[in-house]
């Protein structure tokens, strides 16, 4: 059914040079669905680079539409087993070495992950672009020599995130996120997201590599490789349940 | 000649010169014996609070103190400790590695400070063993940890208990770790007593994945070394790029500000105390110039120079300033050092919360040779100013209406 929708998009932008037929909500969705599906398992490879010294570890993650998520650190050894989960609107965070789950509050939601320029929030994506914010079509820029929407969303009134803009690049033809910028409630820039190596992994074509660059500390950046994604895998909701976050590996 | 003449002068009316010294006398009593209290009170506060904690001095890497992360940490290296060790004043060098974690225990959680600390090094600092409340001290190849009393009664834990960590260490690392409490120490120190936990430095190197590396290496100084020279002389041993020296004042910079505010107050006080002071030496010397005004009368009139009869009086009053002086320095230096040996000791309430703070609850009196010196010299200056008065007195004196009774 999508890549008929999809289908239908190339055809129809192909016909009218400019195309307006798709809202800005729609690409938002398409994106999301793009990059989400029905459920999916990943593995990447972060990578912490500071002005002095960098550091790399790999997870592991498994998603089920947009309320499960759940994501195991499998190297470095100190690291390992660490797990985070999220059920619908709860994230549970599970430490192996002291053996405790711990509910994250909201309020921890936009605190730093494991040392990179990840927040929480990023890792696990609680917040929908679709179901948070409310699209504006910006019209059409070229970004790395690819033709992308450019997007304005503002946050709904009664949604619990902080960014009061976001900017987002999607790719005309395949809707990667080439380019997100998140604004704070002064308007200044503070996170970039930078979609690079698109190719073909899992069997759709997307940036492979992306680049989370804080705007107020320069030399600093987290790189997340994704080395490997299965898509529309079968899994069940009670794989994202605290037990198992004891148990997974 | 004119020494002769004023020094005779002095003894001419002995009951004249003992009030102008027995004035002076007081003034240097009471400014030198307020400020060696009060100087003093400094030096034990300063004493105190360094320490509890910082000491003297510390080195870290250069850009810690203003960054207090455990990225910034140094490696530890026996070979930098022993060149330290020869820089003359240098006692001790105190590893420690402090970093940040949130505790838990049952259901509740706190926010607390990890040293890694070493509790044979530190028996002049945080005297781990001095200080031990219950259970025992670790030792460096433990992986128990020591707990402060206030945390302790927090999470109404006791020895054997275990209490959870969790925070982040070096470069991001995760820092969690169960660890059981040996002992429980009770820190004079509020703050510290509050939210302190105390892990061997490897135990705290591991949890905080930093390897080999400690935040700071505390520089025990010998007691009659000088905490610049200190400083001076260990920043010539190391590489000041890659490290930084920073004394006791860098670090406790409120410390030094109250000590600074209350010093204002002191020197007030001084400030009064001169104000009367001179206005006693004042009255004094006008007595004595009105009385004596017939005396210049006659020595003008049978050809003394008025200029020369100047120098006499300066001198007389140069004479009364460090007879008086001198015979003050003798009526308090006793008192200073009976109250350096035997400090004033408070008692009851007020001791206790002195106690609190983690000060001694004495006020002992300053040695330090800069008082006596710099108020002898103010009040001298003092007894000069004032002897301008019956100088100008001899320069106008008419030697007709002053023979005049």
């Amino acid at each position: 059914m999508k890549n008929l929708t999809l289908f239908i998009i190339v055809v129809f932008q192909s016909f009218f040079a400019i195309s307006q037929d798709l809202t800005a909500d729609e690409i938002i969705k398409n994106s999301e669905e793009k990059y989400r599906g029905k459920s999916s398992k990943i593995t990447m490879t972060v990578t912490i680079e500071r002005p002095k010294w960098s550091r790399e570890m790999t997870l592991t993650s498994w998603n089920k539409g947009n309320d499960y998520s759940i994501s195991v650190i499998t190297a470095p050894a100190k690291d390992a087993g660490s797990v985070m989960l999220k059920r619908e609107k709860e994230i549970y965070n599970y430490v192996p070495s002291i053996e405790r789950v711990i509910k994250l509050p909201p309020s921890m939601m936009m605190q730093n992950w494991m040392g990179t320029d990840l927040t929480n929030d990023d890792l696990v994506r609680e917040t929908s672009m679709v179901e948070d914010y409310s699209a504006k079509l910006m019209g059409v820029e070229s970004i790395e020599n690819r033709e992308a929407y450019k997007i304005e969303l503002n946050p709904k009134p009664e949604a619990a995130v902080v960014w009061t803009k976001v900017i987002i690049w999607i790719d005309k033809k395949e809707f990667l996120q080439l380019k997100t910028e998140f604004y704070d409630e002064d308007d200044f820039l503070v996170n970039t997201f930078i979609g690079k190596d698109i190719k073909e992994i899992g069997g759709r074509i997307l940036t492979s590599k992306m680049e989370v660059i804080p705007a107020d500390k320069p030399g600093n950046k987290t790189i997340m490789q994704y080395n490997n994604i299965e898509f529309d895998i079968d899994i069940e909701e009670s794989f994202f349940s605290t037990q198992n976050m004891k148990k997974i590996r | 000649m004119i020494l002769k003449l004023a020094w005779r002068n002095l003894w001419r009316n002995k009951r004249r010169s003992f009030i102008t010294i027995a004035s002076i006398l007081f003034a240097v009593l009471f400014v030198v014996f307020m400020r060696a209290f009060q100087l003093g009170s400094y030096e034990a506060m300063t004493r105190g609070v360094v320490n509890m904690y910082t000491g003297y001095a510390q080195i870290h890497l250069n850009g810690y103190w203003d960054d207090q992360t455990l990225d910034n940490v140094m490696p530890y290296r026996e070979s930098f400790e022993d060149s330290l060790l020869k820089v003359d004043g240098v006692k001790s060098v105190i590893p420690r590695l402090e970093g940040f974690a949130l505790s838990s225990f049952v259901d509740k959680t706190k926010g607390t400070l990890v040293i890694g600390a070493n509790p044979e090094k530190e028996k002049e600092i945080l005297k781990i063993e001095e200080l031990l409340f219950d259970g025992e001290v670790i030792s460096s190849a433990d992986n128990q940890i020591m707990i402060s009393e206030g945390l302790a009664d927090y999470y109404k834990m006791s020895v054997k208990d275990t209490l959870v960590l969790l925070g982040q260490g070096y470069h991001g690392m995760s820092a969690a770790g169960k660890y059981a409490v040996k002992g429980i120490i009770k820190f004079r120190n509020p703050t510290l007593n509050q939210n302190t936990v105390i892990m061997s430095i490897p135990q705290a190197q591991w949890f905080f994945s930093t390897g080999n590396q400690v935040t700071s290496l505390i520089l025990e100084k010998e007691e009659f070394t000088k905490v610049e020279t200190l400083v001076a002389d260990v920043s010539k041993k190391i590489d000041l790029n890659t490290f930084e020296v920073l004394d006791w004042k860098t670090m406790l910079p409120e410390l030094v500000q109250s000590i600074e505010a209350d010093n204002v107050g002191g020197v007030i006080m001084a400030f009064i105390l001169y104000m009367i002071i001179f206005f006693g030496i004042f009255g004094t010397i006008l007595m004595m110039t009105a009385e004596r005004k017939y005396e210049f009368g006659i020595l003008i009139s049978i050809g003394m120079k008025r200029i020369k009869l100047g120098m006499v009086i300066l001198y007389e009053i140069v004479f009364l300033g460090i007879i008086g002086v001198l015979s003050g320095y003798l009526l308090v230096y006793p008192l200073i050092i009976y109250f350096y040996i035997n400090p004033v000791r408070f008692e009851g309430e007020f001791a206790k919360t002195f106690e609190d703070l983690g000060f001694e609850p004495i006020i002992p009196t300053s040695l330090d040779p800069a008082i006596p010196i710099t108020h002898a010299l103010i009040i001298l200056i003092i007894a000069l100013v004032l002897s301008i008065y019956p100088n100008l007195k001899i320069q106008h004196l008419k030697p007709t209406e002053a023979r005049r009774l």
